[in-house]
Parts: structure tokens; sequence; C-alpha cells
């Protein structure tokens, strides 16, 4: 019997599984990370010295363009689709399952209720260039006015959905407004929203470059 | 390492036979993984650092309780902030004989206005320092509960200017502030301010509940 030669030279370790795993991983971070839904509105959030992040929970954001249009976005298809069954009975809206469907995912809105259906069933990208003229408010008469009755359906859609588990936590109320957005078309947000009872809200603001923290003596 | 084998042309033109080297099809994998594992540090980084601050902003109840009103304010803890056009902060103290001032929103301008008005307040009342030892057994000062700050965004300002002067207000780390509607009489102080500010006992009142 030959005898048993130890092996010479350098291990080489097969590093396909490897690459495997890292590739796999990579592709996952891209898509996640591009998966954002499309801006229906560009914003530029004033900066702050907050250091307070989004939590993780379910949020309802408020978008008030730079022109003071008012665009409405909530998180969760379940919440969404239950949302748009309520409304769309309602209000006699005429919208179908695909429909329905197709606003669960759609992302923000800024239409009034009365051209939603129109708004759906465009493509993405007629819809990205679409002039949205921004939900209706009336801070007059609050059952007149849409943005509170989508607020507060929404709110109610969510608690549904808490109650059938779901979700795990009631909507985070966002207001995100550009810097340079007039006072008016906020005051008109702040106020449907005490109006409706809603009198804890967040404003998204971003990190302020160089802050100082004086004031301290 | 990563060679790959090439075929020699001119192999025979010498009249012998070259045998092609025997090579190793292998390729190194080593920096392509470096390179994957990279771009995931990447992305997953870069994922995590989008998620937007936010300023939590808390606002008074619209119904007022008539049976349990919130106790009145000192007139002279007062601090009144108009935000006006083009970022310039008006503002006054108190109501009686109030003198319109403005300031912008640097750090010298209305970040002193509220720490000036700070000490005066402690000034008036003799008041011990505010000085509260928290969780951790600092102590700290809490000077921010000597005043009371009422925000008041007029029609001419922006966004911005709100935010910032909530930022003050976290800054200077005021704690009694609130956010209400300009009154007329305040619009026509703006405009005149040698006119002075007529409030009356009510309207004052129809201000703070408005």
């Amino acid at each position: 019997m030959p005898k048993h030669k130890p092996k010479r030279g350098a291990p080489s370790i097969d590093m396909t599984a490897m690459t495997d795993v890292a590739f796999l991983l990579l592709t996952f971070f891209m898509l996640t990370a591009k998966a954002k839904p499309q801006e229906t509105v560009v914003v530029d959030t004033p900066s702050s010295i907050s250091e307070t992040k989004l939590p993780d929970a379910g949020t309802l954001t408020i978008t008030v363009s730079k022109e003071g249009q008012i665009f409405l976005d909530m998180a969760g298809s379940h919440t969404r689709m239950s949302l748009i069954d309520d409304v769309n009975s309602r209000y006699n809206l005429g919208l179908d399952d695909q429909e329905k469907l197709k606003f669960a995912n759609l992302g923000g809105f800024g239409v009034p209720r009365k051209q939603l259906k129109k708004y759906i069933d465009l493509s993405p990208t007629e819809r990205a260039s679409y002039k949205s003229e921004g939900i209706p408010v009336d801070t007059a008469d609050i059952n007149n006015s849409e943005l509170a009755d989508w607020i507060h359906n929404a709110r109610l859609a969510q608690f549904r959905m808490k109650q059938e588990g779901k979700v795990k936590d009631e909507y985070v109320m966002v207001v995100k407004a550009d810097k340079d957005t007039p006072y008016p078309a906020i005051e008109k947000v702040i106020n449907t929203l005490t109006d409706i009872n809603v009198n804890k809200f967040n404003l998204i603001t971003s990190l302020e470059g160089g802050a100082k923290k004086e004031g301290e003596e | 390492m990563a060679e790959i084998a090439q075929d020699t042309g001119g192999g025979k033109q010498k009249g012998k036979k070259v045998r092609s080297k025997k090579m190793s099809t292998k390729i190194d994998f080593t920096p392509m993984v470096d390179l994957g594992f990279l771009l995931i540090t990447f992305f997953m980084l870069t994922t995590t650092l989008a998620k937007p601050q936010i300023m939590a902003l808390v606002m008074p109840d619209k119904d007022v309780d008539k049976e349990d009103p919130p106790p009145p304010v000192k007139e002279s803890k007062v601090l009144t902030l108009l935000l006006g056009a083009d970022d310039k902060v008006y503002w006054y103290e108190g109501i009686t004989d109030a003198k319109l001032d403005s300031t912008d929103y640097s750090a010298e301008g209305l970040r002193q206005v509220i720490l000036n008005k700070m000490d005066k307040v402690k000034g008036i009342f003799g008041m011990e320092d505010y000085k509260k030892k928290n969780k951790e057994g600092v102590e700290e000062d809490l000077k921010g509960s000597y005043i009371n700050v009422i925000i008041k965004p007029m029609r001419e300002s922006r966004y911005k200017n709100l935010v910032d002067a909530l930022d003050e207000m976290a800054i200077t780390k005021v704690r009694y502030y609130v956010i209400l509607n300009v009154s007329d009489l305040e619009r026509e102080f703006v405009k005149n301010p040698a006119g002075g500010l007529k409030f009356s006992a009510e309207e004052q009142l129809d201000a703070a509940t408005n």
C-alpha cells in the first residue's frame, strides 16, 4: 500500500457559495432601496435641530406643496383597501375591484374625490406628469372638507385593521411641507387636524447641518 | 491567478512542437466578493439613514372646557412672536403698553430675545434657579419654564419660519408655547407700531381661545 502523501500548496476554498449569498443580499438591498414609491410632489423640507426619527409604525402623511396643494399618503395596503371600499360605497365613486386594488398600491394622491377614478385609471407615466390640484379643504365647514373626511376615514380604517390584527399600531400623523409653503396653507391643515381631534402630529424636517446648541449660557 | 490560457499563434515557427501550457481555469473570486460586500454595506447604510427627522407638535384642544378653564397666565411672563414676511419676527412682551420690535431667526436674533425675556422674568419674580435633577442625576436648568411664548404666524410667513420658531423653542428649552392665529389688532400693530396694542381683557381672551 502506498503511503498517503499530505497535500502540498495553499488550500483553496470554494468561494462560489459565499458569492451567491453576497449577491443575493446585494440584489435584495438594491431592490428594497429602489422600491420607495414615487413621490407625487417634490418638497424641500425645512431644517431643524430635531434628531427624532420617524417611527416605524404606519404613517398617514399630509404633504403640502410649495403652491399649497395638499396630498395624502397612507401606509398599509390592507387599510387602504378598507378605506377605498368605504369611501367608494359612500360617495358612489364607481370604482371596480381592479381600480380599488390599484388605489391600495397607489402611493400618494392629491385629487378631488370626483377625479379619483380618472386619476387611478391613468398609466404610471401619465400619473407622474399629471397636474394634481390637491385635495380640497374647507375649514369653515368640517363636514364638507374632503381632507378631513379622508383623514377621519383612514384612521377608522386603520383602527378596523388593528382590531382584525392586520396592523399593530394606529396611524402616526405626519405633516410634510415645503419650506417655502405659505403659512395659510399649513394653517388649513393644522386647523383641519385639530377640528377632527388630532392634536398630536409630527412635522417632517431635515437635519440641520452644523447646528450649534446654544442658549444654555 | 486569474489568467486565461492564450493560444500562442507562432508556436510552430521554429519547427518544434510546442505544447500548450496546462493552465488552471479557476478564477479567483475574492475581489468580486469584496466588491459585493462593499455594495451591500453601502445599500444597508443608505436605506437606514434615509429615515426623515420629525418634530413633534402638540396643539391645544379646540374645545375649551368652560367649567374648568385653564389657569390664566401672568402677563409679564408672556412673549408674543409674530412671524412676518421676509423672514422677520415681530415681538412684544405682555399686552399693556406693548412695544413692537423686530428681529430675525439667527442665533443672535430671536434666541437672544427669548433668553433676555427669561432673565427678565427671573429678575421680576426673584425666582430661585429652577434646577432639578433629571433621571441621570445631572442638574438641569429649567429656565424654559419661566416664560410663556405665543407664536403667531402671519399670512405672509412661510412654513420654514414656523419650524425655525419651534426650533428656537427646542433650543432654549421653552416648555410652554402655543401656536395661535394672528388677531386683526396685531395686524394693525405691525403696520403701525406707534399706535400701540389696544387689547381689552375680553379681546385677549378671544385671541387666546381662537
